[in-house]
Parts: C-alpha cells; structure tokens; sequence
C-alpha cells in the first residue's frame, strides 16, 4: 500500500473536509468539487488508480480496508462472484462530525462518492457509492459487462 | 471517506488550484479554515491565553505524531516543530507538493492571533524542510525583536504585519 499511516489519529481533519467541501460547493460549484477529488483519486492515489485501470481492485481494497479499521469505523466486505461489496456500518468519519455537534449533510459523503466515480474512470469498473442511513453505506464496485 | 490521514493531501491539491485561479482565492480559503479552526483552538485561549495555546498545541503535538518542542514563558508560547508531519506527507505524495504549502499553517494561525490581541511570529525556515518555528507573544515589542532573527517569514496575507 502506497500510503500507511500509523500511530496517533487526529480525526478534526474530518471538520476540515466538511468545511472545504461546503466551501468549494458555496464558492466555485460542484463541478470544481468533482475535478479536486478527481486529482485527488487520480494522482495522490495514484497507485489504486493505476492498479484499478489494469483491472485490479485489490489495492482499493486494502486502502479502504486499512483506514476504516484504523479509525475504528464498523465495517463489512462481501465478495461475490462479480463484485465486491464494502458495506459501511458505522463512518467514522461521520461519527465524529457527530460527536462534535456538527451538522451532518448528505454533501459530506461526496467525498466518497466523488473520489469513487473518478477512481471507475477508464477502468474496467463501476464503483457504486449507495448511501443506506447516517454514516451507512455500500460501496459497490462491479467489473462492467 | 478521505481518510483523516489523507487531508493534506488532499487540500494541497485543492491550493494548486485555487492558486491556478488566483493567489486571492487560496488566501480566501485558508481565511475559511481559519473560521473552523477558530472555534477549536478559540476557547483554549479565551480560557488561559498562552497557555490555552501551549495545551492546545500539546493535543496537536499528539494527535497529529509531531516532532516537536514546546515552550511557554511569560511572554510568548514556541512551537518549535523538529519534523512536520503535514510536510512529510505533502512531500512523500505522488501528486507532488505544492510550492506554497506551508504558507498555510500561518494561514490560518494569524487571524485568530490578531483578533485575540497577540503577535505571531512564524518561521518557515525553508520550504523544502518540515521543520519551522512559530512564537506568539503577548508584546509588540518583543515580536519585532524576535523577528530580526527569522530565516524565512510567513506572510500569508498582502497585510501580513505585527
């Protein structure tokens, strides 16, 4: 994995993204919002782009896997036949919005749907960001027909 | 979820381009997380002043892995930082660093400085090591004096002054 952090969590960083998403909403659109996150997917995590282009969605996996367990979110995975399902039980990204009485929006998931569409691109994969409740949902990513 | 971990990354991505729009709009942002970062750090200090900023830095130290020294006298709190994490991994990025990064860390720290009435002095050092200084005094005076000795100084405003 490109990127593994350890040791201590400051999970505020968390108020930051609810704050510059909302930011970049008010300020410049979502279409400005779409191109960070598609930098962000595209060339930070280079890696899993790369690995997700020449058909292997392991290393997005292992991301997602490692860093829920790190920040101690309530997490699933299901692999099936054609697809991989990360169901997510409890955000803790979410969570912690919450325990520092923050107004949770919908827009703040956009940083997942958002990182997952530019991730799909020119792969061989649709990842799908289906929110199921607060700090709920399913990641889908399915190989397309 | 962008992982906690992960933000700077993520917003030196974001200060690239809002730099690409114009330097006034990444000056804007960072005056925005300025207003965030406010009502974390602001009740630290209504509540001991230097030393509401010596504990919550102490948090900061912790939480985010620092390397770091602090200082608190009866005229200024140091934050001297020996190895900056959010450097390190801005640096270790395959989306490279942006030119300006640590600009930000002034950024948002001056303003709050300025409304509670102290005088932050912020030392970079250089740009492409993560290490800096940062001295918030109470006096003017002994701001000016210190500053004499500052190798790179933050300026991340066009008023940036003591």
């Amino acid at each position: 994995m490109r990127y593994r952090e350890t040791g201590n969590v400051h999970k505020d960083f968390h108020l930051a993204t609810n704050t510059t998403i909302k930011y970049i909403l008010t300020e410049y659109g979502m279409s400005f919002l779409r191109e960070v996150f598609r930098r962000t997917a595209q060339r930070v995590y280079r890696v899993i782009y790369e690995a997700l282009k020449s058909g292997d969605p392991q290393p997005w996996l292992e991301h997602m896997s490692y860093f829920f367990e790190r920040e101690g979110g309530i997490f699933e995975v299901h692999q099936r036949k054609d697809s991989i399902v990360f169901e997510v039980k409890e955000c803790p990204a979410v969570k912690h919005l919450i325990q520092r009485g923050v107004p949770y929006s919908v827009d703040f998931c956009l940083q997942t749907s958002l990182l997952n569409e530019a991730w799909a691109k020119d792969s061989p994969f649709d990842i799908c960001t289906v929110l199921t409740g607060v700090g709920r949902c399913y990641q889908i990513i399915r190989r397309r027909e | 979820m962008l992982p906690s971990d992960h933000y700077v990354r993520f917003y030196n991505e974001l200060f690239k381009m809002l730099e690409e729009i114009d330097h006034v709009e990444l000056q804007k942002y960072w005056m925005e997380i300025s207003r965030l970062q406010e009502t974390i750090i602001g009740p630290y200090i209504e509540r001991a002043g230097l030393r509401g900023m010596y504990e919550y830095w102490d948090r900061i130290r912790i939480e985010e892995n620092c390397d770091a020294e602090l200082t608190l006298t009866e005229d200024y709190f140091e934050f001297k930082m020996n190895k900056c994490p959010s450097l390190t991994k801005a640096m270790d990025n395959d989306a490279g660093v942006f030119e300006y990064y640590c600009d930000h860390c002034a950024g948002w720290i001056e303003p709050i400085m300025k409304k509670y009435g102290y005088y932050c002095v912020y030392d970079i050092i250089s740009r492409d090591e993560p290490r800096c200084v940062e001295r918030i005094y109470r006096d003017r005076e002994k701001a000016v004096e210190y500053l004499k000795g500052v190798k790179l100084l933050a300026k991340p405003y066009d008023d940036s002054r003591l």
